[in-house]
């Protein structure tokens, strides 16, 4: 399958060597890389466009995977392949009401991942805020998926937003 | 054609302002010579059946703070009289909306429908309350019913859909329909500014009032949701079948972590069959509906021509008078004037 990419990489030498790294190591066979630096995000990465083949969706997990693990962010994902994402905003007392469970619980169904998260912590006694990237292996699922993190946002009290085309 | 205004506010004021300086395009372009024939305020009323002196009224109203101040004038609580006793063609209802009862102005307008008169309003209370009882009575009395103004100010969304769109099956409709709302979301985005404190500049400013509960929790743009639910899907719905959020949870962390990922959070109001809800929403970047500022903005979603999106001024009297206007038109031309 091929896969279309977009990761955001830290404008210093040696960032570009260390997001291909992982991926012609893990079987994935490169076929074009672009800069986007007119698109400079404002903490200054720059958004790489990256087009690869790879063999299977197990070795395109572990490929993203080990992007993850050296602290490349993945910012999209062709979805034509089958992988479906999903970004979602949580904004409450995160922390106090377990993100590794809302995280577990997502994980736990079928198909889903919950594949990238960012916190930004308010000031003390504060409500925090979380971005959610979720992926799936399809539609139905990445639905699902939602349709579950509304139901435990409404729980622990989180206000949810979600993407103006999600549901 | 014959008008009564009901209300003297900003929104009256505005559209007389606008009707004394387009007479003669009005009547070169579309043959068409606007009456003012009373006025009617909360404190009384200005009649004049050969045509008020909409400059000397504007004047007079200005000092005494009443249109009951102009020559003739009376003063006490006239509407009703006015409405049915007043030979008009159209009566213009632009009195304060009240969400729970849409009084005063559901009385007024029923009234002017059972007396044979054209109604144009602004007034979001009456429709929201009874959309579908004014909606018939109209049919049932002959006459002509617009509501344009009361959904995104100057954008003409309620016609568009309505008349270029007609051949389109409507399935979704999404909007920014409150321009308070998204003045705060706007400035707490290039700001970086908690919404406690670019809300108190936005009452500073004028842009949001003394009391903003209606906007910032979401209600206005609940009332509007309704109003397009009703008038373009053909529903009967309610306030109370919008499932609401508002803005006052949203935080500038929140914001940051959307833009990151090429997003940011609008209020948006979201009519399909079988669901209404408005909540805030992440919409990319560069999207039709993130516009900033004070700005509305609408997306149709349609079976033929897939999405259309219009993008406008939501308030202000002058904006606003555009509709009004635009309203008065259509009925003239539908008449065949």
């Amino acid at each position: 399958m091929l896969v279309r990419i977009v990761m955001e990489l830290e404008d210093v030498p040696g960032q570009l060597l260390k997001a291909l790294e992982p991926i012609s190591h893990l079987g994935g066979n490169i076929q074009s890389i672009m800069h986007q630096r007119e698109r400079k995000t404002p903490l200054g990465r720059v958004p790489v466009m990256l087009v690869f083949e790879v063999s299977e969706r197990a070795r395109l997990n572990r490929i993203l995977a080990a992007l993850q693990a050296r602290g490349v962010r993945v910012t999209q994902l062709g979805e034509h392949e089958g992988a479906v994402r999903a970004t979602a905003l949580l904004v409450g007392h995160i922390i106090h009401t377990d993100i590794r469970d809302t995280i577990d619980r997502l994980n736990a169904l079928k198909g889903v991942r919950v594949f990238d998260l960012s916190l930004a912590m308010g000031e003390p006694g504060q409500e925090s805020a979380a971005r959610m990237t979720i992926t799936a292996d399809d539609e139905r699922r990445v639905n699902l998926a939602l349709s579950n993190l509304q139901r435990i946002a409404d729980r622990k009290k989180l206000l949810m937003i979600t993407s103006l085309e999600a549901g | 054609m014959r008008a009564v205004l009901i209300g003297f506010g900003n929104l009256g004021r505005g559209l007389s302002r606008v009707l004394i300086q387009k007479a003669s395009f009005l009547r070169k372009s579309y043959g068409l010579i606007p009456r003012v024939v009373a006025i009617v305020d909360e404190f009384g009323a200005a009649v004049d059946e050969k045509g008020l002196n909409l400059t000397r009224l504007l004047k007079v109203a200005g000092k005494a703070g009443t249109v009951a101040a102009y020559k003739g004038g009376k003063r006490g609580k006239l509407a009703h009289r006015v409405i049915e006793g007043v030979e008009a063609d159209v009566v213009y209802e632009l009195t304060p909306t009240n969400i729970k009862t849409g009084e005063p102005g559901l009385t007024h307008i029923k009234r002017a429908m059972r007396a044979g008169k054209h109604v144009i309003t602004s007034n979001k209370g009456p429709l929201v309350v009874a959309f579908k009882e004014l909606d018939s009575l109209a049919r049932r009395c002959g006459v002509e019913f617009r509501y344009s103004a009361s959904v995104g100010g100057a954008v003409p969304v309620v016609g568009l859909a309505r008349e270029l769109l007609a051949g389109n099956e409507i399935r979704e409709i999404r909007g920014v329909l409150n321009g308070t709302t998204n003045y705060i979301l706007t400035r707490m985005s290039t700001e970086g500014a908690p919404f406690e404190v670019v809300l108190r500049e936005a009452q500073e400013l004028g842009v949001a009032e003394k009391d903003p509960t209606l906007d910032i929790e979401g209600i206005d743009t609940a009332c509007k949701i309704t109003i397009l639910a009703n008038s373009l899907l053909g529903m009967n719905a309610r306030l109370k079948d919008v499932k609401i959020a508002g803005i006052t949870r949203v935080r500038p962390e929140a914001i940051r972590l959307a833009r990151e990922a090429g997003h940011t959070i609008k209020l948006i109001g979201v009519a399909k069959h079988g669901s209404l809800e408005v909540g805030p929403k992440l919409v990319p970047l560069g999207h039709p509906l993130a516009v900033g500022g004070t700005l509305n903005a609408v997306t149709l979603e349609l079976d033929l021509a897939r999405e259309i999106s219009i993008t406008g001024f939501g308030a202000g009297p002058r904006e606003t008078s555009s509709s009004l206007l635009g309203d008065l038109i259509d009925i003239h031309r539908t008449l065949g004037g």
